[in-house]
């Protein structure tokens, strides 16, 4: 369904709200990859607020839908988003990264029971959803799993094994997004990838696929609203994207994969972001 | 084993319905059976390991006791990074089942070769590895892993292994006595208990009556039985087809030197080396010397020495008293 205008600047703002959370903990817990937490905040919001029918109260159902954030350690945001829904309070996230904490850099079960499982090292979370869709049809429910990859991420063989097995299986009841903001952790994944399409390489393995804008909310709930892409096939939606959307100074750096914000630039991204992060608001 | 294997978790699967059975495009023929009687709940992932653990430990997460089968040295160095994080980090009740650990492929040449299985699965925090020497101890412990919290390594034979019959059961992580006796221990693990097994038999033929136990289970050790042959014995002597790091008797040393004993332990084994050229199994049990015949001379010289530090000791305590 199209979003009507104010819901539209409703998330235009929850947008540049989850962000300015993300650069607030990165910064004060000292902890990179900001860039790669940045990206994916409305991958983040059209699942969380639309497409997932998972809520705190829904939680330990067997029903719920499930969700891995396979690339782990864009944690920042997902916690934000989390927080955001009720999952746990706000304050939480002064927390992030702390020792013995809720909410560790890259995301850990024992530390946050209510995450389907542990992720940091890449291309693991694809597999672990098609174990899970695989055990829902032998129980007959009919409950999804997305799962969030990065493009760098694809560079794992093990992504392909999971994308060919789930196409085998006819897994229809999962999503994959890919964050395709085009750098990883030291280089630029086209030049990696050699040039090449990850929406091509997922038609190829059988699956149901589409690039949309993936900064541009309507455009990737439009895209969410076309699942399954294809019947009877697990989707993949590329999501072309900017590392460090929203702080121009971060847009599209291969540095920001692992720089940690400075005072000075807290600063200056809260001012471009022109929204305080949740866990400062009065109301938190 | 292999069969008795299959035979037997089919039997289970009947009754329980959280046992899947995924294979990694091995098993030729073998899972016939399973397959017709439980449709679904058998799986060909492919030749695809890392996707056959994280699947493994999907089904987990939703409840399933999922059995991840493929060639052990394929199911444990291929795919470790998906047994440490995404089942054992998490703690999923997973059993990962090796085929044909140790050298059982041995004449496939090095890339079949599981010399260091055992190793790299009990170094990974709360993983259960157990190890059958027969398809009896794989029928008994089968049914123990099931009720298993956590994840477990299984290892199997390649098939044909000969059998013994001893009265003790098998029990999960305890030793499975095979015979009593007394100076020097012997103890064996998976395959290589029939080893064990055959050589105290001949030893006992000729007088020697060391005490031998089958360590089906590597992880978490029996701290009961080891405690009392630590005290009991002055030897103690470990056949295993393994490579000498890491596996059985190096986790026996790490339990007596953390326990402060000065038991010896004498481990046969593979040494620090791939076995080239493609030996046979009972090649490379003879070659490096933990074949039945190896393991009763290692007795027999064990006794001797043992016999000689007697006599030294004796006699030193003897000179130092008079030189008091």
């Amino acid at each position: 369904m199209p979003m009507r205008p104010n819901e539209i600047a409703l998330f235009e703002h929850k947008a540049r709200q989850i962000r300015a959370t993300s650069v607030q903990m990165a910064h004060d817990a000292g902890i990179g990859h900001v860039g790669s937490a940045l990206s994916c905040v409305e991958a983040l919001l059209a699942l969380f607020y639309h497409w997932l029918r998972l809520t705190p109260g829904n939680i330990g159902s067997v029903e719920r839908d499930r969700f891995i954030l396979s690339k782990g350690h864009a944690c920042a945001s997902l916690y934000s988003i989390l927080a955001d829904r009720g999952f746990f309070p706000r304050q939480w996230l002064h927390r992030y990264g702390e020792m013995d904490g809720p909410l560790p850099d890259h995301p850990c079960k024992h530390a946050l029971p209510l995450l389907e499982c542990p992720t940091g090292s890449l291309g693991h979370g694809l597999g672990v959803a098609t174990g899970m869709l695989y055990g829902l049809r032998l129980r007959g429910v009919p409950a999804r799993t997305a799962v969030l990859m990065g493009d760098g991420e694809c560079n794992e063989g093990s992504v392909w094994e999971s994308a060919m097995f789930a196409a085998a299986q006819g897994l229809d009841n999962l999503l994959v997004l890919v964050d395709e903001n085009g750098i990883q952790a030291v280089g630029r994944s086209a030049e990696i990838m050699g040039h090449t399409s990850l929406e091509e390489k997922f038609r190829a393995f059988g699956w149901g696929a589409c690039s949309v804008e993936g900064n541009h909310l309507p455009s990737v709930l439009a895209a969410l609203d076309r699942f399954p892409l294809e019947n009877g096939k697990p989707s993949a939606v590329i999501l072309r994207t900017t590392k460090g959307a929203g702080v121009s100074f971060m847009e599209d750096q291969v540095l920001w994969h692992y720089r940690v914000p400075s005072d000075e630039d807290l600063r200056n991204s809260l001012r471009e972001l022109r929204a305080a992060p949740l866990h400062l608001c009065e109301s938190a | 084993m292999k069969l008795a294997f299959v035979e037997k978790l089919s039997e289970l699967a009947t009754q329980d319905w959280r046992i899947v059975l995924l294979t990694g495009d091995l098993g030729f023929q073998i899972f016939d059976g399973f397959r017709t009687e439980h449709g679904a709940r058998y799986v060909n992932v492919g030749v695809a390991e890392a996707q056959m653990i994280c699947m493994a430990a999907g089904l987990a997460h939703e409840g399933f006791r999922p059995f991840a089968y493929s060639i052990a040295s394929f199911v444990t160095a291929r795919c470790y990074e998906q047994v440490k994080l995404s089942v054992a980090y998490p703690g999923l009740p997973v059993v990962i089942v090796g085929a044909g650990g140790g050298y059982a492929y041995g004449a496939s040449g090095v890339t079949h070769h599981a010399g260091d299985d055992l190793a790299l699965m009990r170094i990974i925090p709360k993983m259960t590895v157990v190890a059958p020497a027969d398809a009896s101890e794989a029928r008994q412990l089968l049914p123990q892993v099931l009720d298993l919290d956590g994840p477990c390594y299984f290892r199997i034979g390649r098939g044909c292994e000969p059998q013994y019959s001893v009265k003790a059961p098998c029990v999960l992580g305890q030793g499975r006595l095979l015979f009593d006796g007394e100076d020097v221990a012997v103890l064996g693990t998976g395959e290589v208990g029939y080893e064990v097994f055959s050589a105290v038999q001949k030893l006992r033929e000729h007088g020697i009556f060391p005490v031998a136990y089958q360590f089906h289970t590597v992880s978490p050790l029996d701290n009961d039985v080891l405690e009392a042959l630590a005290t009991g014995v002055s030897t103690i002597i470990i056949a295993e087809e393994h490579v000498d790091a890491g596996g059985f008797a190096s986790a026996v040393r790490e339990w007596l030197s953390k326990r402060n004993h000065s038991t010896r332990v004498i481990g046969l084994g593979v040494p620090d080396l791939l076995p080239l050229g493609n030996p046979t199994q009972s090649e490379i049990r003879s070659r490096y010397g933990f074949d039945s015949e190896s393991i009763a001379a290692a007795v027999v010289r064990s006794l001797d020495l043992s016999r000689r530090h007697f006599w030294h000791s004796t006699l030193h305590h003897g000179r130092n008293r008079v030189s008091c």
